[in-house]
């Protein structure tokens, strides 16, 4: 599978079709991986797949230091495919400037898991591919788990809850900087003038913070999980977008990166939404 | 005949310095991390990790601090500085994490003496516990020191065969806390040291004298595109001590706060004009590994870095300082400097 990845990266690079293809590279151990940018087709080799690639490159297909002149190919699991699919949506770049190289693992995190190359070339097809559950894997499961208990909770107990968690916020916004949907190039909680959210770590502050942060991903969070692996503080923020995606699930039956086509439902507007807010 | 300290006597300290009216930090998991906290209970403390999520700086230098408090009078403008440090013994923290405040006391001391760090140093007994073992991340023995030097110790607990802690005593208030809890020492005769030791992976001395002739170099480009620019590496780092100083109040009054910052941060030395004179992730990083192995050790001859291996483990994308202080210690072996005098 591997091999047949990086022969895929071979000919985009010799061919010319892209100036830089990012997938993942070998860690110093065996569960370690980290993204590595290939520039020259005589370098695929460092590209690795296995259950241990965790981390969503999209992130760095909005980040103008890195993205060249020319197209990109993107090593892209379901999370990478759906996330792409976001920001097309949102015309972040031409969808013409990133070539997709579909994989996915049968279940991510386990060692000797089954990976394999997808079989979709178009955004498309790929995700035509990331809805159908992905070889009968599916991405939530641990999510959804805690998504009940927290569901199964008062409204105080459930403030009690965030409340704690948010209590170890450092206040670093590494959630922020590893999401691929977290592109403004200011920041809210950058401004200054006024001062919007309170930037010490500090409970008022870390409450707005963490919030604002959950709902601006409102029908855009597709549960990549980035947010959480980066926290240092180990806060479950995969757990709050999961909540909020439910919201909007319910609400406008709408789940995010299953189709670029479609209008985003923060950004659209139908004469027959319930607009069930509205009491 | 030295002191010793049975390992399962541990406790017994904790709870002879609580009782003692002492405040205690140390290890203890929540939330399934193990962070540097305040022990309510002996038994809390957890010696799973080699080194704790979190750094002991924060006990020293808090992530948000108000260094005073205002009130808005009619026609005056009251000032409050409420500040207290608390007596407090910190245990279970590493060499690494012990050296981290000699490095910090570098900068904190150095011009202006920042009264907020030296009241909680003066009022904070260190002890120690030399490691017994290490990790990919560690690299102590790179730094020219190792998992069992005293230094930023008021005592160093050193694991001994027979399930016991060798105790040296470092520092007279070291020595005090021990003659304070003296009763849960014994005398004898320590087995032989069960010390761990990294492999040594860099030439230190090679990484300045490159850092200073290599501003430019493609390497900067290169190495860190991977970077999210998430700061982790600096927010857990135990000697990174950048801050941020913030008015935070109503037209009734406020507070002004001293709040952890980070160089990793594209806002860190974004202009009000917009420019930004370090506009690139590498920029960043390239201060990063300078300010550690250049800057600070030119200014105080000392490393703002001590080896502990937290920035690696911590790193979403992997990005790791010690491959690319190996990398450097390589490159600079491959070009040595010339000779004094050569350059222009």
């Amino acid at each position: 599978m591997i091999e047949q990845l990086r022969q895929r990266a071979r000919e985009l690079l010799e061919q010319g079709k892209v100036a830089l293809v990012i997938g993942y590279g070998q860690g110093v151990s065996p569960r370690t991986t980290f993204p590595v940018f290939i520039k020259k087709a005589e370098e695929v080799d460092r590209l690795i797949f296995n259950p241990f690639c965790r981390n969503n490159l999209a992130v760095y297909l909005t980040r103008k230091d890195i993205m060249p002149k020319g197209a990109v190919g993107l090593v892209a699991r379901p999370e990478e495919v759906r996330s792409v699919a976001v920001l097309v949506q949102e015309q972040q770049f031409d969808p013409e400037r990133v070539v997709l190289i579909g994989v996915a693992c049968a279940e991510p995190g386990k060692e000797g898991a089954a990976c394999e190359l997808l079989k979709g070339r178009t955004l498309k097809e790929l995700e035509a591919e990331a809805a159908q559950g992905l070889q009968g894997r599916d991405p939530g499961r641990d999510v959804a788990e805690r998504l009940r208990e927290l569901e199964a909770m008062t409204p105080e107990e459930r403030l009690a809850f965030w409340e704690r968690e948010f209590s170890r916020c450092i206040r670093c916004y590494a959630c922020r900087q590893a999401c691929p949907m977290c592109y403004c190039e200011s920041c809210i909680v950058e401004k200054n003038q006024p001062q919007w959210i309170p930037s010490s770590p500090r409970p008022l502050g870390n409450y707005f913070w963490n919030v604002i942060r959950a709902f601006h991903l409102a029908g855009r969070c597709i549960g990549c999980g980035a947010c959480a692996r980066a926290c240092p503080a180990n806060i479950p923020l995969d757990l709050l977008n999961a909540k909020v995606a439910r919201e909007v699930k319910e609400s406008f039956g709408y789940e995010a990166g299953f189709d670029h086509e479609v209008p985003p439902p923060m950004a659209s507007f139908r004469t027959d939404d319930k607009q069930e807010f509205i009491k | 005949m030295a002191r010793l300290l049975a390992k399962e006597k541990l406790g017994a300290l904790i709870r002879g310095a609580m009782d003692k009216k002492y405040r205690v930090v140390g290890p203890a998991r929540e939330h399934g991390i193990v962070l540097f906290g305040e022990l309510s209970d002996p038994a809390a403390l957890c010696l799973d990790e080699l080194n704790t999520q979190n750094s002991v700086k924060e006990f020293f230098f808090p992530k948000t601090e108000p260094i005073l408090k205002y009130a808005l009078g009619k026609h005056d403008v009251a000032l409050a500085d409420d500040f207290a440090a608390p007596r407090t013994v910190l245990i279970g923290g590493r060499a690494c994490d012990a050296r981290s405040l000699v490095a910090l006391d570098r900068l904190f001391g150095w011009d202006y003496k920042d009264k907020f760090y030296f009241a909680r140093r003066e009022a904070t007994c260190v002890i120690t516990l030399a490691c017994d073992r290490f990790d990919e991340a560690c690299f102590c023995t790179s730094l020219g020191f190792g998992p069992r030097a005293p230094e930023g110790s008021d005592v160093l607990l050193v694991p001994v065969e027979g399930d016991a802690y060798l105790v040296e005593v470092v520092t007279d208030k070291g020595g005090a806390l021990v003659a304070e809890l003296a009763d849960i020492f014994t005398e004898g005769t320590p087995g032989a040291e069960k010390v761990a030791y990294p492999e040594k992976k860099f030439e230190l001395a090679a990484i300045k004298p490159w850092l200073e002739r290599n501003f430019e170099h493609p390497f900067w480009n290169e190495e860190f595109l991977a970077c999210l620019g998430c700061g982790t590496c600096t927010y857990q780092c135990p000697a990174c001590y950048c801050f941020d100083i913030v008015d935070e109040g109503d037209i009734h009054g406020g507070q002004r706060c001293k709040n952890w910052d980070s160089c990793q941060l594209a806002l860190f030395t974004r202009h009000t004009s917009g420019h930004n004179p370090r506009p690139t992730q590498a920029s960043r990083w390239r201060q990063r590994l300078s300010h550690k192995f250049a800057y600070y050790p030119g200014k105080f001859g000392y490393e703002a870095c001590v080896g502990c291996g937290r920035c690696i483990r911590n790193c979403p994308v992997g990005l790791s300082i010690l491959d690319k202080l190996v990398l450097i210690g390589r490159e600079a072996a491959a070009a040595p400097a010339e000779p004094a005098g050569a350059q222009p």
